[in-house]
């Protein structure tokens, strides 16, 4: 329901609305409440919202350095990027397994776990009555939206993610406002070699396709389990390999065999880094689509 | 008490001082490291501090459950060894592993987990591993109960159980290929205190029915031949141990996933210590197998701290490393035949 809501124009103009009633508050008012505020909230205020966070994904830990919510995130794992020129944190583990221990004792007071975390662990550290949240892995658009308004609403700061959903929403309808007149080309994506694996609407890399204006030839499958024959059959005009480890490379040369593959005559066999596919953040969203309109539209402009 | 006795009952309590040693070393060392002085102390503190919840909630049942599987994994082995009379049979050979695994995936693919919660995996690893033993039973010992084809049988459903785990997880989601290979590689991490202290109460209940075979199994050591001008019901005997050895087997692997080697090696080596009597073989092996897993999951959690290996990885690494070393330096005693 509420994911229906964040999509429609409504919501936002209703998140918008509220914040202009709040503008337009007599000046007087606005001071009154701002020193009852400082007075009586803010030491509640800054009690409420966790201060000792533990990411247990890179895509949470990306969140809250968009946030600037980085003072508060005590540790994360192993595969978080830290950006440029900030300081190191903790590291207690891998996305899939975390040191129990390690978050016992740095008395966290939020652990934002990730559908990758392993169940067991996460039983273990509701059993150990931490204050665990799950966020999800986003499989669209709509859900790295859904999931970073969580985020921000979980660490106090819904506003600014309000703010940034709203900027990459802007962008993601200019872009599909701009690719709407366009050719949609057949696209194929490989995830995976051996056997031959490809995405479904299931993954979020289906959403990028779509929305920059293509059209996944494999969306409706059940499973992402492909033969190579039925790819030959269904002919895609583009074939988009995700890195996966080293074997992207190799994959575009075995697929250039298939010389009847208009993908390949055209030579429209690209390689993007699955990194880049996990979008972490709406921010990070759109300018992983661009890139995406960019290799299936050339010549646009 | 003749000398050989005495010196069989002083490995027995070096076994039980080594298990201590280890225990009071598991509980000292982690990502978090607690001094050995400090331990008795958070022991006696009020409920609350971070090292109490640590030793407690955290090391204390990986210990127990450690011990637990250790001790019914090794029991499992030296009573297969002997009744096959083969140093090479394992508590996985008869396939209930792969039974136990079975019941996991399954339950995992068709999300009974979700809805059934913490036990449910266990519990259908556990009617994987009974299915198992009973289709192995039943297969094997419709007239007598015949060793070799209880072996083939057991190897061949093994077989048949990976290839059907291997069609489960070619078909299956991410997040369920991640739940499946995560229970495979086996953990020592369970909150559940009802499953540990079941475990627990299965593996000391299993030395005190195995220790009642004892002297069967030392006639068994003769041969079946033997054994049966001694007086033993070899048929009821042989069934007997099998039910046992499978039943500690199949409640190890459902609570624990599938933890190598200790089942096939232990056995090895208790038999060096205390040579062919199941009078101490079963109690050597039953505390040796908990303490070599207590010891090796501690190394899984330090030796790369704060990240974890998987606890059969070290089992693997460092049980067969010891082994190959005495297979080809050591006493050859160690090797001669059950």
């Amino acid at each position: 329901m509420r994911a229906v809501c964040l999509w429609s124009k409504e919501w936002i103009n209703k998140v918008r609305d509220e914040s202009r009633v709040k503008a337009s508050m007599p000046l007087r008012q606005v001071l009154f409440l701002s020193v009852v505020f400082c007075l009586f909230g803010a030491p509640l205020y800054s009690q409420d919202y966790p201060r000792r966070i533990i990411s247990l994904g890179p895509a949470v830990t990306e969140g809250l350095y968009l946030l600037g919510a980085e003072e508060r995130m005590i540790a994360n794992t192993v595969y978080c990027q830290t950006p440029q020129g900030r300081e190191e944190k903790e590291k207690i583990g891998t996305v899939i397994r975390v040191s129990l221990e390690r978050i016992v004792y740095l008395k966290s007071d939020l652990i934002l776990a990730t559908s990758l975390t392993d169940r067991a662990q996460l039983a273990a550290l509701k059993d150990l009555k931490l204050n665990v949240v799950e966020i999800p892995t986003a499989r669209n658009f709509q859900e790295v939206c859904l999931n970073f308004l969580e985020l921000g609403r979980l660490i106090g700061k819904d506003d600014q993610a309000i703010k940034i959903i709203q900027q990459a929403k802007d962008e993601v309808d200019f872009i599909r406002g701009q690719t709407k007149g366009l050719a949609k080309p057949r696209v194929m994506v490989q995830i995976g070699a051996k056997p031959l694996f490809v995405a479904t609407r299931e993954y979020a890399v289906n959403d990028f396709v779509e929305l920059s204006g293509g059209i996944n030839i494999t969306a409706d499958l059940k499973r992402g389990i492909y033969s190579r024959e039925e790819a030959l059959k269904q002919n895609p005009d583009y074939i988009i390999i995700t890195t996966m480890g080293l074997a992207g490379a190799a994959e575009k040369e075995s697929w250039q065999r298939y010389t009847a593959l208009d993908a390949v005559k055209n030579n429209r066999i690209y390689i993007i880094d699955s990194e880049k596919l996990c979008a972490p953040t709406p921010l990070s969203f759109v300018s992983t689509l661009r890139e995406m309109v960019k290799t299936l539209h050339p010549d646009a402009e | 008490m003749s000398q050989k006795t005495f010196a069989l009952l002083a490995w027995i309590l070096v076994l039980g001082a080594i298990l201590i040693v280890v225990v009071l070393v598991s509980l000292s060392l982690g990502s978090v490291n607690i001094p050995l002085g400090r331990i008795v102390e958070v022991i006696f503190q009020r409920k609350g501090s971070v090292e109490h919840s640590i030793i407690f909630d955290l090391r204390m049942s990986r210990i127990l459950l450690g011990f637990a599987v250790g001790s019914s994994l090794g029991l499992s082995g030296v009573i297969l060894q002997g009744m096959f009379r083969n140093p090479l049979v394992e508590p996985y050979t008869l396939g209930i592993s792969g039974g136990a695994a079975l019941g996991v995936c399954l339950n995992i693919v068709l999300g009974v987990s979700k809805i059934g919660g913490g036990l449910s995996l266990p519990l259908s690893g556990f009617l994987g591993a009974l299915g198992v033993i009973l289709m192995v039973y039943f297969l094997s010992a419709r007239k007598t109960f015949r060793i070799q084809g209880l072996l083939l049988t057991g190897v061949m459903i093994s077989f048949i159980a990976s290839s059907l785990i291997m069609l489960i997880m070619a078909v299956s989601r991410v997040e369920e290929l991640q739940g499946i290979i995560f229970w495979i590689m086996g953990s020592l991490e369970e909150s559940n205190w009802f499953l540990i202290i079941t475990m627990l109460l299965v593996s000391l209940a299993g030395l005190l029915v195995a220790y009642l075979f004892c002297f069967d199994l030392n006639a068994l050591a003769l041969g079946e031949e033997e054994a049966r001008h001694l007086g033993i019901n070899v048929e009821r005997t042989k069934r007997m141990l099998f039910i046992l050895a499978s039943l500690l087997t199949g409640c190890s692997v459902s609570v624990a996933g599938i933890i190598g080697f200790v089942g096939l090696a232990i056995p090895y080596f208790i038999r060096l210590l205390t040579g062919i009597d199941y009078r101490f073989l079963l109690i050597g092996s039953f505390l040796a197998g908990g303490a070599f897993l207590i010891l090796c999951d501690t190394l899984a959690r330090t030796v790369i701290s704060p990240l974890e290996l998987p606890v059969g990885v070290i089992t693997g690494i460092i049980g067969g490393s010891v082994f190959v070393y005495f297979l080809h330096t050591g006493p050859q005693q160690l090797f001669r035949k059950t």
